[in-house]
């Protein structure tokens, strides 16, 4: 599954071009959902209103249930900033996949991509570890994350942080990676030059189409797990086990 | 797709282009949606708690109201009460004093005129007395003209109305 990719260089960086593109693209759906459903903001809320705000109370109830009141409120803007970004981030590419002459798939999900997944569970690690470090002190911090319960688990904690990492990054990426893998190999079949037959393809839409359903259904469950780990992050590191 | 071996060729450029693109968007999220939200269900949030309060209060100041009003209509009832039965004794007393007065008054009139009847009687009785005797006199004078003498028979008259006048 090598495909083509479209690259550039920038002060010495190699930048992706299908990374940012889908990245910004995602952002962009994002920040003008927000814009068009926060207009005319009241305390008797109207519908568009109550959309966003029950996004916002969504988020705010994973955080709410985990972490402290003080901590809660800290992290809701992380929390509902992530929970946005990846759940339109994992449904976008099942909407739309856009690919060019030279065989670049220039948009689709930026979540299928590990380079994201991971650079997003680096952001939430360091937020959980930032917080940690506020809640506990240096010290208390260090002794809660490498020296709980004992002193002897230490080789064990330092392959849990590690573990961390990798599973928060790498659920995310396996999930909408495979979701769209399929979707393509089943759309491909459709259209496969030389083996297009009339029943092949009829059989093929409603396949494609439970696919669909269902990786929507997955990526707004990813999107969930994903910000409930970034919680439950915090809540360990903060030393509330 | 992005292969393993992509990831090893450019995942630094990516990660600080993500990264800085996050950021971004938490600061327009931030600005756009999730401050003045959060403002706003703060803003709810005080709003339906002092709504629920002053409820709170209001209620109990309208119990107070209505205890304050149940004692006063008591305390009401019981003053009409008292005033209704003050009336009463005193129509009572008034009505005893003046049928004790009227009786007392018609008593005494009752003997005053029973004084003056047999005061009357007694005039009438004495009065008849004078009268009689000057008609018997007269009477007598009239009867005894002719058969007796002024002079001889003086003083068998003055003796009879001596007699008269003690009787």
């Amino acid at each position: 599954m090598d495909d083509p990719t479209a690259t550039f260089k920038f002060l010495g960086l190699t930048f992706d071009w299908t990374t940012i593109i889908s990245t910004l693209l995602a952002m962009a759906i994002v920040v003008i959902v927000s814009v068009v459903l926060t207009r005319n903001l009241s305390v008797k809320p109207n519908k568009r209103q109550n959309v966003i705000e029950y996004l916002l109370d969504f988020t705010n109830g994973i955080v709410g249930g985990q972490l402290s009141k003080k901590q809660a409120r800290q992290f809701g803007l992380f929390a509902f900033t992530l929970f946005f970004f990846v759940i339109v981030s994992n449904e976008m590419g099942l909407l739309l996949q856009i690919k060019l002459g030279d065989g670049v798939t220039y948009i689709k999900s930026p979540t299928a991509n590990p380079i994201v997944t991971m650079t997003l569970a680096i952001m939430s690690l360091m937020v959980a570890h930032g917080m940690g470090v506020q809640e506990l002190g240096f010290k208390g911090y260090i002794k809660n994350m490498f020296f709980t319960p004992y002193a002897w688990m230490l080789p064990l904690n330092i392959i849990e942080q590690l573990a961390n990492f990798l599973t928060l990054s790498l659920r995310l990426f396996g999930n909408i990676f495979a979701g769209e893998m399929l979707l393509t190999l089943v759309a491909n079949s459709l259209a496969w030059p030389g083996h297009f037959n009339g029943l092949w393809s009829v059989l093929s839409l409603p396949i494609e189409m439970v696919w669909q359903g269902f990786s929507l259904f997955i990526g707004a469950i990813q999107a969930y797990v994903f910000v409930i780990l970034t919680g439950v992050f915090i809540s360990q590191l903060s030393g509330n086990e | 797709m992005l292969g393993l071996t992509t990831l090893a060729a450019l995942p630094l450029g990516n990660m600080l282009f993500i990264i800085i693109a996050f950021l971004l968007l938490m600061l327009i999220l931030k600005k756009v949606a999730y401050g003045p939200l959060t403002k706003i269900l703060d803003e709810r949030a005080d709003k339906i708690s002092s709504d629920i309060d002053g409820a709170e209060s209001a209620r109990q100041e309208a119990e107070q109201l209505a205890s304050q009003r149940q004692s006063e209509l008591a305390e009401t009832r019981q003053n009409a009460t008292k005033v209704v039965a003050d009336a009463k004794a005193s129509a009572q007393k008034q009505s005893d004093s003046l049928i004790a007065a009227a009786t007392d008054r018609a008593t005494s009139i009752n003997q005053q005129a029973q004084t003056d009847a047999q005061k009357l009687k007694e005039d009438a009785i004495s009065g008849a007395k004078d009268d009689v005797a000057a008609l018997s006199v007269a009477i007598a004078s009239k009867l005894m003209q002719k058969e007796l003498s002024l002079n001889d028979q003086q003083a068998l008259i003055d003796a009879y109305i001596s007699d008269l006048e003690t009787k």
